[in-house]
């Protein structure tokens, strides 16, 4: 019974760039990265946004252009674009976030001279008022850059009218957020996440559409199965046959703080009011993710906020490689979660990892042990 | 006070300045005073009016580095779980918090942290740890690249004035205590005094012979950097310059024969550059400079308002910029250097500053027709230096650069 919406969206996050050919005659292309650039904005200036998320396939030349120590996330993003899917897009706004990606920045605009290129400069703390003001500021240059680029004024009804839809969008997927955490067997991990994940790539109205139909079937049943109620942290979960892997470990994700899941899909920006100011403020309530300094502590806060929230039973967190901002947090990370006695596992996963036989059975001893444990 | 009239060497006034400064810092709490640290790129001024001991705990990495104690540190931390392929300074750091190991007797502990990341993202990181372990506050001063873009760099300055208020209530909070704006602009003064005449320091290396090397320069930079905004560090720098001037006169050069001036990219192995130094001398050649010395050759327009300047200044330092501003920054010091080779050194330790160097030797050799040495390493742990291999690399570069001049 499992549909034709979901089997588009799930076709879609698995390989959208087949998926979504037809696009690419349709609308320009924006290619962005993680994290936090305004598809509002993008979606309001008659474009298309679409987060770019690396690629599995080998890397043969950002190895050359980024030193070997560089996170695996940035080169396998800079590879996909010069080596496979460049021709897919028409420009790219690309987020600063950390050393890595202002840098990377510079090295991708050089690739592609003829294309349209523009830095969204998030604040990389959103621990003071001057925050959200700067964020605002910076959204009115990308604006303006886009205005420039289309030829057409952005107005705000624009801005209006896509922050109504993408509003939408999310509260659509919070709501399947909430189906799949209480009847797990209904929308697997892997589900779940491949299709907030298809709302990266594709129209946000056929996926509002999509989700739609989706949340009407799925609503509709509840069949009540034993999990182990989990909540994953961490910034992206690469290659997604990770979810698989919980899904075979008996583990249901009942809260996360990904920027590829409740960062995405938490808060709405409110509808009255200037839309800039609303989705500059939606921009620094977001929940933590480990580059922006909100408090030191807010490396493990939110986690143990929500593992109590949630009702979870134990926290997995993903480490990328070479992540240098999570290479600093999680040693403290770690150290708090044993003081409160919450099972915490670290997975380690690189962009191109194929090979996940040994996570695997890692993440079937550690769900072992909670279980035995519970 | 014990100055006296009698004329004193820079290396001794260095000496000295070093040794008052560490024993205010080691003092600081006794005498009621606060201990902030803070980046080596960051607008110290703001501690400096206010009273506050600054203390940067990558100079006293850079310590342990050239004595030799970072793999031992970073082994202590990655015990606790850090990984061995962070900056050296933060793993430095983090180790001797936890052995309490150090050459110079340590450093107080702090009661505020500022991170300004227009030098780097990962001093936030690492100043997140330790605000976590001694609970104390941490100011993250945010400076946004600086694009190439007017209108955007009129609202970054805006954004950083905005925060730079910020952190002076933080510091009022702190202290109890009004800050000041008068004192600001007497320190500023003296800052863009000592930065210019530290400039003019740096840029003796354009005589030839060069009286000074890279290695000159990152000694005396010590002094800019944890003393600036103060009349000492004005006072060193005179002393300096004025020592300088009469070996250029005298037309006394760093090495004999001098042939290779060389551009360096990045920050020196620490614990090396003594060894790359005399290993270049012996072909003549001498490296004269880098963007990373000239981090702190500021020019603060002191008509402004002082947050303003501050603010232009910090955000547009060099490991802030474009790539292609960067690499027109090294080739002004190509042209007024003379600089006819160049070693560029991709820093393990350092993402914010090596990223682009692959991308930087295209604009630099294509620019200037001069070939470039490239070479990875890490500036502090030896581990990751394999002697052999760099010291051939070093040598076929000089012969290429021979052959290239016959």
């Amino acid at each position: 019974m499992k549909e034709k919406a979901l089997r588009r969206l799930l076709e879609v996050a698995r390989s959208p760039f087949s998926a979504l050919k037809e696009l690419r005659g349709k609308k320009r292309i924006i290619g962005s990265t993680i994290g936090d650039v305004p598809e509002e904005i993008i979606h309001a200036a008659g474009l298309h946004p679409f987060l770019i998320l690396g690629t599995n396939e080998p890397i043969r030349y950002a190895a050359s252009l980024l030193p070997d120590n560089a996170c695996s996330l940035a080169r396998s993003n800079l590879e996909l674009v010069i080596a496979y899917e460049g021709d897919f897009f028409d420009g790219f706004v690309l987020s600063q976030v950390c050393d890595t990606t202002q840098h990377l920045c510079d090295i991708w605009r050089r690739r592609f001279p003829d294309r349209y290129f523009e830095n969204f400069l998030a604040p990389r703390q959103v621990s003071r008022p001057s925050a959200r003001e700067w964020v605002a500021t910076e959204m009115r240059r990308l604006i303006g850059s886009l205005s420039r680029y289309t030829g057409r004024e952005i107005g705000e009804e624009d801005l209006r009218r896509s922050i109504r839809l993408y509003n939408e969008n999310r509260s659509l997927l919070r709501r399947l957020y909430e189906v799949k955490q209480k009847a797990p067997r209904l929308l697997s991990n892997r589900e779940f996440f491949d299709v907030v994940r298809a709302g990266f790539f594709m129209e946000r109205e056929e996926h509002t559409e999509l989700l739609r139909e989706l949340l009407e079937e799925v609503e509709a049943q509840r069949p009540e199965e034993e999990r182990i109620p989990t909540i994953l942290a961490g910034i992206a979960v690469e290659p997604t046959g990770i979810f698989d892997l919980l899904d075979e470990a008996g583990v249901n994700v009942v809260g996360d703080n990904l920027c590829t899941g409740s960062r995405y899909i938490y808060y709405d920006v409110k509808e009255d009011g200037d839309p800039v100011e609303a989705l500059a403020s939606r921009h620094v309530s977001r929940p933590h993710f480990s580059p922006i300094f909100s408090r030191a502590e807010g490396i493990y806060t939110d986690l143990l906020g929500l593992y109590r929230e949630r009702g979870a039973q134990a926290i997995i967190y993903v480490r990328i490689k070479y992540c240098e901002s999570q290479d600093y947090d999680l040693p403290d990370i770690k150290r708090r979660m044993r003081q409160e006695g919450i099972p915490f596992l670290v997975i380690e996963t690189e962009y191109q990892t194929t090979h996940l036989a040994l996570l695997k059975t890692r993440v079937q001893a550690f769900c072992e042990a909670v279980l035995g444990r519970v | 006070m014990e100055e006296k009239r009698e004329k004193i060497s820079a290396k001794e006034l260095s000496k000295r300045l070093t040794q008052q400064y560490l024993e205010s810092a080691h003092t600081a709490h006794e005498h009621g005073k606060y201990v902030a640290y803070t980046t080596a790129v960051s607008p110290v001024e703001i501690f400096v009016a206010h009273d506050i001991i600054p203390i940067y705990p990558e100079n006293h990495s850079v310590v342990c580095i050239t004595r030799r104690t970072c793999t031992e540190l970073s082994e202590a931390m990655e015990h606790e779980g850090y990984t061995s392929h962070l900056c050296a300074y933060a793993r430095c750091d983090l180790g001797y918090r936890i052995v309490g190991k150090s050459p110079m007797g340590g450093i107080p502990d702090p009661d505020f942290l500022l991170a300004c990341n227009a030098q780097c993202f990962t001093l936030t990181k690492w100043f997140e740890v330790l605000s976590r372990k001694y609970q104390v506050p941490l100011f993250v001063f945010d400076t946004p690249q600086w694009i190439r873009d007017k209108g955007a760099r009129k609202e970054i300055t805006r954004y950083c004035v905005q925060q730079l208020r910020e952190l002076i209530s933080a510091l009022e909070e702190l202290t109890g205590k009004k800050f000041d704006y008068d004192r600001l602009r007497e320190v500023v003064k003296l800052s863009d005094e000592a930065s210019r005449l530290y400039r003019k320091f740096l840029d003796m290396a354009s005589y030839k012979p060069s009286p000074i090397s890279i290695f000159d320069a990152l000694i005396h930079m010590a002094i800019t950097v944890y003393l600036r905004g103060t009349p000492q560090a004005v006072q060193f720098y005179r002393t300096l310059v004025d020592e300088v001037q009469e070996k250029a006169d005298k037309g006394i050069g760093v090495v004999e024969n001098e042939r290779f001036r060389l551009y360096w990219e990045n920050l020196p192995v620490w614990f090396k550059f003594r060894d790359h130094a005399n290993l270049l001398a012996s072909y003549g050649a001498v490296i004269l400079t880098s963007l990373y010395v000239h981090a702190w050759s500021y020019e603060f327009d002191t008509s402004k308002d002082p947050l303003e300047t501050l603010a232009e200044n910090y955000v547009s330092v060099f490991s802030n910029v474009t790539l292609e501003e960067r690499a027109d920054m090294a080739l002004d010091l190509f042209r007024r250097y003379s600089l006819n080779g160049s070693i560029m050194f991709i820093n393990r330790s350092c993402k914010a500053v090596s990223f682009a160097v692959h991308e930087l030797r295209d604009i630099l050799t294509e620019r200037t027709g001069i070939p470039a040495l490239v070479f990875e390493a890490d500036m502090g742990d030896p581990r990751f230096y394999s002697e052999a291999q760099i010291r051939t690399r070093i040598e076929a570069y000089l012969e290429t650069l021979e052959r290239l001049r016959s």
